[in-house]
């Protein structure tokens, strides 16, 4: 109880850690819930490690010299996001345009992207040994030395996706659900899934950053899948798994603190443990 | 009234690629016309409707739509099939996917809503009492009357249902075509019907496109059901 007290407290420590993480909990499920209602749950898988490679090959970059932000720590910061979220969005991109030119092969693209991203990340270290040991610690996903001005950037980067998922949420939905539909009511579908892969590369690049590839999968995918057999709407969809996220994320935070065992294997054992619990109310109530 | 038909394929090429599925499609649906493409399965009835529809463009040839603001409001009935059960969507929710035609954020953020319309067309499809259900808790007749309910909320033009009856009972197959006898006679809608079958409906339809062997043949129900070749074809149905 100590603990939980002395966590909540302003000028606690590790504020940083414990706001991005609950704040990255409550924002990735929004879009992963489109991730779990569109059958692209490996996407979830895939798409993390991808933004690692491209935050590691932001850092050889920087191992050869080329600086395109200014400000020591925090300009090589900048890039490693920058990094990210191109490759994220690449990775999307290029994805759904495979998709469209020969469907059903997705799963195979996608187990193969997850490959040579990992093998990438590796090479991208390997060949930039000078920052390797601040490299690693961000793919862990490390917060705790990141500057004020950085960290509040980041928060309001993540509002603005939560604010865009529930503002143009009808739009998502109607590309997401039946896409004829869409372009026979004259909606652009291009426009709306650019935007939402958009808000996926950043959401996923921030998120990477803050909790690493392992935990933002998992939050990608297990809290709206926790939150799918109780939500009626879409709207209920996104806010149940959004809160389920954020609490998985404050209680691994408190056992982590707690126990001082690694913060994201707890992060992720709280949502099993949510999914678990879940499952088994859901096995004895009865539907309406 | 225009007397211009809302849709006019002219010497139409229609396919995927390059890969031409059907030459030479003359065709057109007049306002109050009620249109049904009829042919086997794999012929390109389909085609002609992506194409309408505007999710493929024409090979060659012309296809002209003249709504009252270009593109005519569509009001599309899929297979009901081709939506995922998975989302958590309730009846009221799928059937409000017909006023997502305008962008309206500002109408959004004053929390204005069709919620009118939508009642008014979840009554006239007779699943206004389903309104709170979810959608893939329903029977498949009752889904496809909530489809027809979220085309119906689009105010359309031309309504274009995809095999409506596929997969349906007998019970239920009568009381939509009651339903679309109705909207046809009472809203004055005009229709583009797909289907594989045509005993149940050949009441309904104004003029008919036999799509076969790449080709579409059209005319007026009454000359077109007179053709042998066409009916000899459904002769074993039930």
């Amino acid at each position: 109880m100590n603990e939980l007290l002395a966590m909540l407290k302003p000028d606690f420590l590790l504020h940083h850690a414990l706001y991005g993480g609950v704040v990255v909990g409550f924002v990735c499920p929004l879009v992963g819930v489109y991730f779990v209602l569109r059958r692209l749950v490996f996407w979830g898988v895939a798409l993390p490690q991808v933004s690692a490679a491209g935050i590691a090959f932001a850092f050889m970059l920087q191992g050869f010299g080329l600086m395109l932000f200014a400000g020591g720590e925090a300009g090589e910061k900048h890039l490693a996001i920058l990094g990210a979220v191109v490759f994220t969005v690449a990775a999307i991109v290029a994805l759904t345009w495979l998709e469209q030119r020969s469907p059903g092969l997705s799963e195979g693209r996608v187990g193969a992207l997850y490959a040579l991203a990992a093998a990438a990340s590796i090479l991208f270290v390997a060949w930039n040994a000078q920052g390797e040991t601040e490299m690693l610690s961000l793919l862990k996903g490390e917060i705790v030395t990141i500057s004020e001005s950085d960290f509040h950037a980041m928060l309001n980067i993540l509002l603005g996706v939560s604010v865009s998922m529930f503002l143009f949420q009808r739009e998502f939905l109607l590309v997401s659900y039946d896409r004829d539909m869409a372009v026979a009511l004259g909606r652009s579908v291009v426009l709306w899934d650019g935007l939402l892969y958009l808000l996926i590369g950043l959401t996923i690049s921030l998120g990477v950053m803050t909790v690493g590839p392992l935990v933002i999968f998992a939050l990608l995918v297990v809290p709206p899948m926790v939150a799918l057999p109780w939500a009626r709407g879409m709207a209920g969809l996104s806010i149940l798994a959004s809160a389920a996220g954020g609490l998985c994320s404050f209680a691994g935070f408190y056992l982590s603190y707690r126990f001082d065992l690694p913060l994201g294997p707890l992060i992720v054992a709280s949502m099993g443990g949510l999914f678990a619990l879940s499952a088994l109310v859901r096995a004895f109530v009865p539907r309406k | 009234m225009s007397a211009e038909p809302l849709v006019r394929f002219k010497g139409a090429s229609l396919g995927y690629g390059r890969r031409a599925v059907l030459t030479g499609v003359d065709l057109s649906v007049g306002r109050g016309d009620f249109l049904g493409v009829l042919g086997p399965n794999g012929a390109g009835k389909s085609t002609i409707l992506k194409t309408l529809l505007g999710l493929i463009r024409p090979l060659k040839g012309q296809v002209k739509l003249s709504g009252a603001s270009g593109v005519p409001r569509f009001g599309y009935v899929p297979q009901k099939e081709k939506l995922d059960v998975i989302y958590p969507l309730s009846v009221r929710e799928i059937a409000a996917m017909g006023t997502y035609r305008r962008f309206a954020l500002f109408d959004r953020l004053r929390g204005a809503s069709q919620d009118d319309l939508v009642r008014r067309c979840l009554k006239e499809c007779g699943v206004l009492d389903l309104a709170g259900r979810r959608y893939s808790d329903l029977s498949g007749g009752q889904r496809q009357r909530v489809l027809i309910a979220r085309a119906l909320a689009a105010e359309p033009e031309l309504l274009v249902l995809d095999e409506p009856l596929a997969g349906i009972d007998v019970t239920t197959q009568k009381a939509l075509l009651k339903l679309f006898a109705d909207l046809k006679e009472q809203k004055r809608l005009t229709v583009l019907m797909v289907s594989h079958r045509l005993q149940a409906e050949r009441d309904l339809f104004t003029h008919i496109a036999w799509v076969a062997d790449g080709k579409a043949d059209f005319g007026a129900a009454e000359k077109m059901l007179a053709a042998r070749h066409i009916t000899e074809v459904f002769a074993d149905e039930p």
